[in-house]
């Protein structure tokens, strides 16, 4: 360990970054495993303890970024703060859409499957779009690409407005409960997990102040 | 040195390379400082010399002045060099300056004392970064309260320095021909012979060159720690994640010792660890080593003054300075029985800190200003 400070030195925001990005793979994994017990009607037990071990992974991570947050202020000074102040809110948003894959898979734990159900392929491809958002929120984390990240709010808001209006259509569907229920509950986890990777995208482009509002500053995006 | 906005510094940084010569440079210019101090003195003449000094004959008078001074310049490394500076030109003895080097360890601890004062709206915190900065506080004055009784009865600090001093350059009372002595050794006389084209007046002729000697080892000393702050900013930052990761003990006194060698100032590795207290990013059991790290390394500095000096007194003081911080963690820190108390201490002032926040301020002026002018004024 003494011997770390004779090594070359590189960023500790730069490491920072990297953990963050791999934070955002871990809460993937956790999302795709998941929601492909609730789809396919697999065991949930096969893959409890993976799910387990992932969420831990994701708070130790976000607790030891943070810990290196604090030490980078006390060494660096004020210069970053407005980036530390960001990546505070970041990773609290990554460590909640991990908390949200459990609540998901704490859904198949109660005995929901969707597996056999006719609305099956619809669910199958929201998953997938879903999935293929933390992928890019992770890409646009990196390279801060202004006009991507734009695209990507703007099909973020629009499934949101999608994921809200089912949850709408179920609330007031004339299917019985044990049908209508767990559908509306997991398109809120959804609508929930798309609303925090929109303001992991927003928090990497925006200045702190506008992190989780809208232009206007009237609208909360996060959806927590 | 005019200091570029943030975002403009982030653009135009200073190449690293530029940086490293800019320290080597620096640490060139501190080192005429040091020369300039001890030729000012010696050119002041014996009766001056011995009307300045006659005051700090007793150890604890001296021991106080350390303090003062030490606060007054917030830097251990400045006041330490001044002593080697003084002790170089003959003018103080290894038996006055080995109280003096003590005082400058306490003085030193004022600087974290400070900065966890920002702390004092928020309790919490409060506790956290008081409790990090006096533990500090009690190490060095328990150190003092053991080693300077011992050395007063004993010598067993300054004859070890003398001894390994004498093997290296040389027995006490010789002048040893010091390489770097040589090549600041044109500087000071040419500041000596321009100053003469104003004055004869030896007193003032002296003062002059230690008035400037002074500047010259404060400034470099300031500019020496901001630039090698910068340079190992990203070593110094993943050092102290490794304190965090590993937790403290041995490796985190080595660590505290290396940044602040690095550095040049345990004032910067001790007052970074009080926002990392203050936020409870640090215990204050992994804090307390890298402090005693940073005692450690800042004994550098005097010994680096002492290459610019031609007498092996000079490098006796400095070895002084680091025998007795690394005597002090083989008796308080690797000792069990003791390596709690000044954790203990540090927790109960912190508790009444907190409990009357105008104590913690009463604490710090009475400790570092008030007992040592009461002390200055009983014992001189």
């Amino acid at each position: 360990m003494v011997f770390s400070f004779f090594k070359k030195p590189d960023s500790a925001l730069d490491h920072i970054a990297h953990t963050t990005i791999s934070m955002l793979g871990d809460a993937r994994h956790s999302f795709d495993l998941a929601s492909t017990v609730i789809l396919s009607g697999a065991d949930p037990k096969a893959i409890g303890a993976d799910i387990e071990a992932t969420d831990e992974r994701i708070n130790k991570a976000e607790q030891d970024l943070r810990s290196e947050l604090v030490v980078h202020v006390a060494v660096q000074g004020g210069g970053d703060i407005g980036l530390v102040l960001g990546y505070t809110l970041l990773l609290k948003k990554i460590e909640r859409i991990g908390d949200q894959a459990k609540n998901i898979f704490d859904l198949a734990a109660d005995g929901v499957s969707l597996s056999n159900d006719d609305d099956i392929d619809e669910f199958v491809a929201r998953r997938q779009e879903i999935s293929q958002m933390y992928v890019e929120a992770a890409d646009l984390l990196a390279s801060h690409d202004d006009e991507k990240a734009k695209d990507f709010l703007a099909r973020s808001l629009a499934l949101n407005d999608i994921c809200g209006a089912k949850v709408l259509e179920y609330m007031h569907t004339e299917q019985p409960g044990s049908w209508a229920v767990p559908r509306a509950v997991l398109y809120r986890y959804w609508k929930r997990i798309v609303a925090n990777l929109a303001g992991i995208v927003t928090s990497a482009i925006e200045p702190v102040q506008n992190i989780d509002y809208l232009d206007d500053g009237a609208t909360d995006i996060t959806d927590d | 040195m005019p200091k570029l906005p943030p975002a403009l510094a982030r653009f135009f940084p200073l190449p690293r390379a530029v940086r490293a010569v800019l320290v080597l440079l620096l640490i060139y210019i501190f080192l005429i400082g040091v020369s300039s101090l001890e030729g000012g003195i010696k050119v002041m003449g014996k009766e001056t010399q011995e009307s300045l000094f006659s005051n700090v004959d007793h150890p604890l008078a001296g021991l106080f002045v350390g303090i003062l001074g030490t606060v007054l310049v917030q830097s251990s490394s400045a006041s330490t060099s001044v002593i080697v500076g003084l002790v170089a030109s003959g003018a103080l003895g290894v038996d006055a300056a080995v109280p003096m080097i003590m005082g400058a360890n306490i003085g030193t601890t004022v600087t974290n004392t400070l900065v966890s004062l920002g702390h004092v709206r928020q309790s919490h915190e409060f506790r956290r970064a008081f409790a990090a900065a006096t533990v500090h506080d009690f190490f060095n004055v328990m150190a003092v309260a053991i080693l300077l009784p011992l050395e007063l009865a004993t010598n067993v600090l300054s004859d070890s320095a003398e001894w390994i001093s004498g093997k290296m350059v040389g027995s006490a009372g010789t002048e040893w021909e010091s390489p770097i002595k040589k090549w600041v050794k044109e500087p000071v006389n040419w500041l000596k012979d321009f100053l003469g084209n104003f004055t004869d007046n030896p007193t003032v002729l002296g003062t002059s060159m230690v008035i400037i000697g002074l500047v010259v080892v404060l400034s470099s000393l300031i500019f020496i720690t901001k630039n090698m702050k910068t340079l190992i900013a990203e070593r110094l930052e993943r050092s102290m994640n490794a304190v965090l990761g590993r937790g403290g003990g041995f490796v985190a006194i080595l660590i505290g010792m290396l940044v602040t060698v690095a550095v040049q100032s345990s004032s910067i590795t001790t007052s970074i660890l009080i926002p990392m207290s203050a936020a409870g990013v640090i215990t204050l059991r992994n804090a307390y080593p890298v402090t005693l790290g940073a005692n450690v390394g800042t004994t550098i500095t005097a010994l680096l003054a002492a290459l610019a000096a031609s007498r092996p007194e000079a490098l006796t003081v400095g070895l002084v300075h680091t025998l007795f911080n690394v005597t002090a963690i083989l008796l308080l820190f690797v000792i069990p029985i003791f390596r709690p108390v000044p954790i203990m201490l540090a927790e109960k002032l912190a508790d009444v800190a907190v409990y009357k926040r105008m104590y913690a301020v009463g604490y710090v002026v009475g400790t570092f200003i008030v007992l040592p002018l009461v002390g200055v004024a009983i014992f001189r």
